[in-house]
């Protein structure tokens, strides 16, 4: 009699401790472009810390939809019943995004911040007036990777020998890519990810663009991009693809993680493509050390139906603790993590003092790509002209006031 | 009495056999056909944005921006049809000729019959993928690595203007022809022999058989094949998302793909619908046209 009324005793308990549990249990569905096991598994774990926090229960999943298709699939969901209550945001988004009101206010959520550990620059993009929509998980620097055996075989100084002299300049850079051709009849350098010429073509364009001193355009969304120095920035890149056929050229696929290349510009994240190459690499600022930045953010959704608890949720997977332990991938815009020791040895793949010069560095003084509401029509169009340039005889300046009214039309 | 109440039952259950059998056809056809064709209608007279959520009935508005103020939509317009031209024709002579040398049975006949098919039934998106590796610019593509071994210098085949338009439609060509092909050799096996024996004994040589017996016989096949090969290539959509992405300069930017950039990058949902109507309509006149065509040319039908 005693063991029954003890088993009983268990069985209501579990009873009682179960229904309880489900009764409080929260589903979270959060959107993201990594399918990567060991990147999500890290950001399950912030979620999970968060629920023991709040002594509540969260049942989440992750959806990773596919980087091209992203705001398609991600905006056919949110007007269903299976919304994502979390999602990640891409730079070039976040006007449009903030403007459609799919974004929650985050300010209460985030009053426990110290402001003064994160970037005002970073969060910019991501307010609307006073109210913050989205919180930047990653911020990271375009930076220059190079195969520094090319180099060797070439006889050409390396960028970090041109940047201790003080000579890393666009200029420096065309002639070391060119020297590489001559020697070797390897390719110079890359665009980024092989794609400057169609979707990442101001990813390319604008480092170059910016450190001459032009722009796409500026704050207040006066257009730059057929100014004297952005035209000569164009021309720049230009005739190295045309003039000296240092670049991989439009059409070709050569890749520098291949070794088809011997410099090529990339972000921290792409630095694992490099695993198990059979050459040596390092990691360098871009030329003229005028940092731009892509950007990405976590922003919760406000006509879910625990949008207050996502966007608790979104301030606590972007606070401090959790954006010290994704840095060495996602590197952050807090102060704290930029300036601590962890931060340098986060990624294994990289030297300390590389992600010292070339990352934590760039963050503090770098900015952000140019995004606009109506960004997706404006690629577009801008594509069309933009697609000109890629003939030995285009005349530049006047393919970049072309450039330039399409903006205008739309910025204006 | 009792008879024809017994008839008439039996009717009315065969009808609702008749009936059972055609509806899982005829629910799906309401459920993804009818409906979302109906709603794109619709949506094309609001200003529907999937991004902001708005949807504001305004008329014909859609369509007077279409028709006046989109330089995009005429330059789409006018890419659609010199695809639709170049492809068209060539796909069919092709096609027809393949199909009359495979009739023959001759030499090499069933190896030729199954290499033409092996594209058809290759994903598309493999297709494109591996055809974009062999076309690279420069010497870097195989394609014109070989042209360079004969002393030809290739172009840039999907990055020159010139050329991105004439290479999409070759491998597109190359990529169905099979079908096309399949129709016409199932339709030269069954033309009537005695026919073409008769013209042979009266001493008709082969272009005469072929310009006066063989093609007048393949005529309804032939406008069949026509219609469904000009309203596939009127919706092409995959091989220039992966190949070309509408470039360079737009130069390969058709309609379809228009309609994409518009609904799923730009969400301009209603305005993208006025596009798919725009080109409904097209597709339908051009049918109608082929349809009246058929009655003219094609004595032969049954």
């Amino acid at each position: 009699m005693k063991r029954f009324l003890s088993i009983l005793a268990v069985v209501m308990l579990l009873v009682t401790f179960t229904v309880g549990a489900s009764a409080e249990a929260v589903n979270m569905k959060i959107a993201t472009w990594t399918s990567n096991e060991d990147q999500l598994k890290l950001l399950g774990s912030f979620v999970d810390e968060f629920a023991a926090q709040k002594g509540i229960e969260i049942n989440y999943t992750f959806e990773s939809i596919a980087f091209a298709e992203y705001n398609t699939k991600l905006l056919l969901e949110l007007q269903g019943k299976d919304a994502p209550d979390l999602y990640w945001v891409l730079e070039t988004s976040a006007p449009a995004f903030i403007a459609s009101g799919n974004l929650a206010k985050l300010n209460d959520a985030l009053a426990a911040y110290n402001p003064d550990d994160i970037s005002a620059a970073a969060l910019q993009l991501w307010k609307g007036g006073e109210d913050v929509y989205a919180v930047p998980f990653s911020t990271s620097p375009f930076v220059l990777l190079y195969n520094v055996d090319l180099f060797k075989q070439a006889g050409a100084k390396t960028p970090d020998e041109l940047i201790a002299e003080g000579n890393w300049t666009w200029e420096a850079f065309r002639e070391v890519s060119k020297q590489i051709k001559d020697a070797t009849g390897v390719w110079g350098y890359e665009t980024v990810d092989g794609d400057g010429y169609n979707s990442r073509v101001l990813h390319n364009l604008l480092p170059i663009i910016r450190s001459m001193g032009g722009d796409a355009w500026d704050e207040n969304y006066e257009v730059k991009i057929d100014s004297a120095e952005s035209v000569a920035a164009v021309q720049l890149f230009h005739d190295m693809l045309y003039k000296d056929g240092s670049v991989v050229p439009p059409g070709d696929e050569s890749s520098f993680y291949t070794g088809a290349a011997a410099m090529t510009c990339s972000q921290i994240s792409r630095v694992s493509n490099l695993d198990g190459v059979e050459w040596e690499w390092a990691m360098c600022t871009l030329p003229g050390n005028v940092p731009v930045i892509g950007q990405a953010a976590l922003g919760a959704f406000s006509k879910g139906p625990n949008a207050e608890l996502a966007a608790e949720l979104v301030a606590y997977m972007t606070s401090e603790p959790c954006a010290a332990r994704i840095a060495g991938i996602w590197p952050p815009c807090r102060f704290s993590v930029l300036e601590s020791e962890a931060f340098l040895t986060s990624n294994a793949r990289i030297k300390p003092e590389q992600m010292a010069s070339a990352v934590a560095a760039s963050i503090g003084t770098g900015r952000v790509l140019p995004s606009h509401q109506l960004y997706p029509q404006i690629e577009v169009e801008a594509k069309i002209a933009y697609d000109k340039l890629w003939n030995a005889d285009a005349d530049v300046a006047a393919i970049m006031q072309e450039v330039a009214k399409v903006y205008r039309t739309y910025l204006q | 009495m009792n008879n024809s109440l017994a008839a008439r039952r039996l009717r009315r259950r065969e009808a609702l056999t008749g009936y059972a059998f055609v509806m899982p056809q005829l629910i799906g056809f309401t459920i993804f056909v009818l409906i979302p064709l109906v709603n794109v209608f619709i949506y094309s007279f609001h200003n529907k944005n999937m991004l902001f959520g708005t949807n504001i009935f305004i008329g014909f508005d859609n369509y007077t921006k279409l028709f006046t103020n989109d330089s995009l939509f005429w330059m789409t317009l006018k890419n659609t049809f010199v695809f639709s031209v170049l492809l068209v024709p060539l796909n069919l002579i092709l096609a027809l000729l393949l199909a009359l040398y495979l009739g023959d049975g001759g030499f090499g006949t069933r190896f030729t019959r199954t290499v033409i098919f092996l594209p058809v039934v290759t994903s598309g998106v493999a297709w494109a993928i591996v055809w974009k590796y062999l076309l690279q610019s420069g010497t870097a593509g195989p394609v014109n690595y070989f042209l360079s071994l004969a002393g030809i210098p290739g172009p840039n085949w999907l990055t020159d203007k010139g050329w991105a338009m004439v290479s999409v439609v070759i491998n597109r060509v190359l990529k169905n022809l099979g079908t096309n092909v399949l129709i016409f050799y199932g339709a030269v096996m069954n033309m009537p022999q005695d026919v073409i024996e008769a013209a042979r004994i009266d001493g008709a040589d082969s272009f005469t058989l072929l310009r006066r017996i063989k093609l007048p016989l393949l005529m309804p096949t032939i406008l069949m094949v026509s219609i469904v090969t000009m309203i596939g290539s009127m919706r092409v959509f995959d091989t220039i998302r992966l190949m070309t992405d509408g470039g360079p300069e737009g130069s390969t930017m058709v309609l379809v793909y228009y309609i994409y950039h518009q609904a799923f990058k730009m969400f301009n949902t209603g305005y993208a619908s006025a596009i798919a109507v725009v080109l409904f309509v097209i597709v339908l006149i051009l049918t109608i046209i082929q349809w009246a065509l058929r009655k003219k040319v094609s004595h032969y039908e049954s």
